[in-house]
């Protein structure tokens, strides 16, 4: 058990720490679909550290997005154990694992998965204002200083639909660097973009990610995520195929 | 309010408008058929409870002015006025009728309750002159101001029942019971125009005691020398009246209401409801990323309420406007806006928004933040 006793969602990471941010431990998980029962992921164990892009890929229906749900403290494995910065978060209840992804994990997702009625501004100040203590001015510096770093403070006040998809993914980023948290989750985040401006998208991921210690996660289809992943994990019928060719680490 | 909640209210500005409309109709609805209740209730009961009485005199079984059902022998009067503490006894002779102007097509009726005074003893007579002379001569009647202008009739013409006629000679003021309304002639004209056999019947005496008299305890005394005959004080048989003409009205009344209840907890409801199921894949969003169901409950009833407290706002501000206005459209339409009323209908609205808040609520909790993965 890597948890101390006094480990909270919400509490920082210590300074300079280095260790695993995320580390998986013979993570199965089995769904029932009546008689039968299918698993997803079998004994998967890997970890990811701060400052690191570690690429998941594999074919459709190979368990990533279990795995990534599961590493996101948004699924309970059915066995092995998840820690996160150190905290175990296997047997945490739903306010406590909605907690953790409060305070300790970012999403970027294929679908941007913005609030369509919130500008662009309001998109990242909300999460901003639920994770922290910051009064609404302050979340609104921040938010805004995010957007600058992603150059998009010409659209601070415009809403989704008015956006481009790669401004949109762009916002989206941002919005899971809004929270601090030390690890990353990213689910096909190039899939609705085109080659330029999926290129775009993960170069400025992996340069946040390193510039601010963060550990990446990215799943994907898209062959051309390896050149900006540290490490590549290859996953094939719920397992880490190790020795395949593209297998790199785990 | 919550950011999300005020911008999903408000960037549907046809679904608000939707969802405002029908609060607003619902408390429309609720406010002024609560108005109109009250406005029927004081209006039915001011005449009995204007006459200067302190005690009416009916036959056993007769609790309310509007049915008259009341049958007394005239020489009662005498036995009373002999009593301690009593001043004066007014005798009435009441009956519902329907009458028509002569000249006018004899189908063309209305309703008249037509009260017969003793004008030497004035009470129970007009309350108030507007117009013309007091009291009417043989054959002559007094009608309210309202029977003038809803059924045109005026000083010099002529009311018919039969082959009997009485001739109008005075308006007053204070005797409309909505559906009917007061005309007052003598005791003799009422029994002639009635063919009221033996003559010496009578509906009601009304008996003024002397000032400083208990009422309690002179009905007491009165009860023991005609113990046939109920004593009742003036306000209680103005509420006996509003009881038996209101009693009629109120299941309806109720069941309209539930009605209009439910049609605004039926638009909010939905409307709430299909803009939660639009917005699931959002509210998955909140979830993955760590909002608490309590925040996404927040939001969804923040919205329920807001759109619960615009709707009162415009429906009760529809009933405070309207209502003096459809009362001077519609003679019948009398209205009462109390209060106590539009604060009933406030906690209404209140209960409509939590209500409709409730199922959407719950479908909240099925919401699996893992669906927002898919695609």
């Amino acid at each position: 058990m890597i948890q101390s006793p006094s480990s909270r969602a919400d509490e920082p990471a210590p300074p300079g720490d280095t260790s695993a941010v995320l580390r998986l431990d013979n993570v199965s998980k089995h769904y029932r679909t009546g008689e039968f029962t299918v698993t997803a992921l079998s004994r998967v164990t890997f970890q990811v550290n701060g400052g690191e892009i570690v690429a998941v890929m594999g074919p459709s229906g190979s368990g990533k997005t279990t795995l990534l749900t599961i590493a996101g403290a948004l699924l309970r494995p059915s066995e092995g154990s998840v820690h996160i910065r150190g905290i175990d978060i296997t047997n945490m209840n739903e306010t406590e694992l909605a907690s953790i992804r409060r305070h300790r994990v970012g999403f970027v997702y294929q679908s941007f998965n913005l609030l369509e009625a919130l500008t662009a501004w309001e998109n990242v100040r909300l999460v901003i204002q639920h994770h922290s203590k910051d009064s609404e001015h302050e979340a609104s510096i921040r938010a805004r200083e995010l957007l600058d770093m992603f150059g998009l403070s010409h659209r601070l006040n415009s809403l989704p639909k008015k956006m481009s998809d790669g401004e949109k993914q762009r916002v989206a980023i941002a919005r899971a660097l809004a929270k601090d948290a030390d690890l990353m989750l990213a689910d096909e985040p190039t899939a609705n973009l085109d080659a330029r401006r999926g290129a775009e998208v993960m170069a400025l991921l992996r340069e946040k990610a390193v510039e601010l210690n963060k550990a990446v996660v990215v799943v994907s289809h898209d062959n051309r995520i390896r050149q900006f992943a540290h490490r590549v994990v290859w996953l094939e019928d719920g397992t880490i195929r190790e020795g395949d060719p593209h297998s790199v680490g785990a | 309010m919550l950011l999300v909640a005020r911008k999903n209210l408000f960037s549907e500005r046809t679904r608000l408008a939707i969802s405002i409309g029908g609060v607003a109709l619902s408390v429309f609805l609720i406010g002024i058929l609560l108005s109109l209740f009250r406005g029927w209730s004081q209006q039915v009961g001011s005449f009995v409870e204007e006459v200067p009485a302190d005690l009416w005199v009916a036959s056993d079984g007769t609790t309310d002015f509007a049915a008259a059902g009341s049958i007394l022998p005239e020489g009662l009067s005498l036995q009373f006025e002999f009593m301690p503490d009593v001043e004066t006894v007014g005798p009435l002779i009441v009956r519902p009728l329907e009458v028509s102007k002569t000249g006018a097509d004899p189908d063309d009726t209305f309703d008249l309750q037509l009260v017969g005074y003793d004008p030497r003893k004035g009470l129970g007579g007009p309350l108030e002159m507007v117009d013309g002379k007091s009291p009417p001569g043989p054959d002559e009647i007094i009608v309210d101001e309202e029977m003038q202008s809803r059924y045109d009739v005026n000083i010099g013409d002529r009311i018919q029942r039969g082959t009997k006629n009485l001739t109008v000679v005075g308006i007053s003021r204070g005797g409309d019971f909505i559906y009917t309304q007061v005309g007052f002639t003598t005791i003799d004209t009422a029994v002639d125009f009635l063919d009221i056999d033996p003559v010496g019947q009578r509906t009601f005496f009304v008996i003024k005691l002397i000032e400083g008299a208990d009422v309690e305890n002179a009905a007491k005394r009165l009860r023991l020398t005609a113990p046939q005959v109920q004593f009742v004080e003036g306000d209680d048989f103005a509420q006996e009246t509003r009881d038996r003409i209101m009693g009629q009205i109120l299941p309806i009344l109720i069941v309209v209401l539930a009605v209009a209840f439910i049609v605004g907890l039926a638009v909010a409801g939905l409307t709430i409801y299909t803009a939660t199921i639009e917005k699931s894949r959002e509210y998955g969003i909140l979830k993955a990323e760590g909002f608490t169901n309590y925040y996404l409950y927040r939001v969804v009833f923040e919205q329920s309420l807001v759109t619960g407290i615009l709707g009162f706002v415009v429906g009760a501000g529809m009933t405070i406007m309207m209502g003096p206005f459809a009362q001077d459209q519609v003679p019948q339409f009398v209205v009462y806006v109390r209060w106590q009323d539009i604060l009933a209908v406030a906690g209404a609205t209140l209960l409509m928004a939590l209500l409709a808040a409730y199922i959407p609520m719950r479908r909240l909790t099925s919401i699996d933040p893992v669906s927002v993965f898919k695609g």
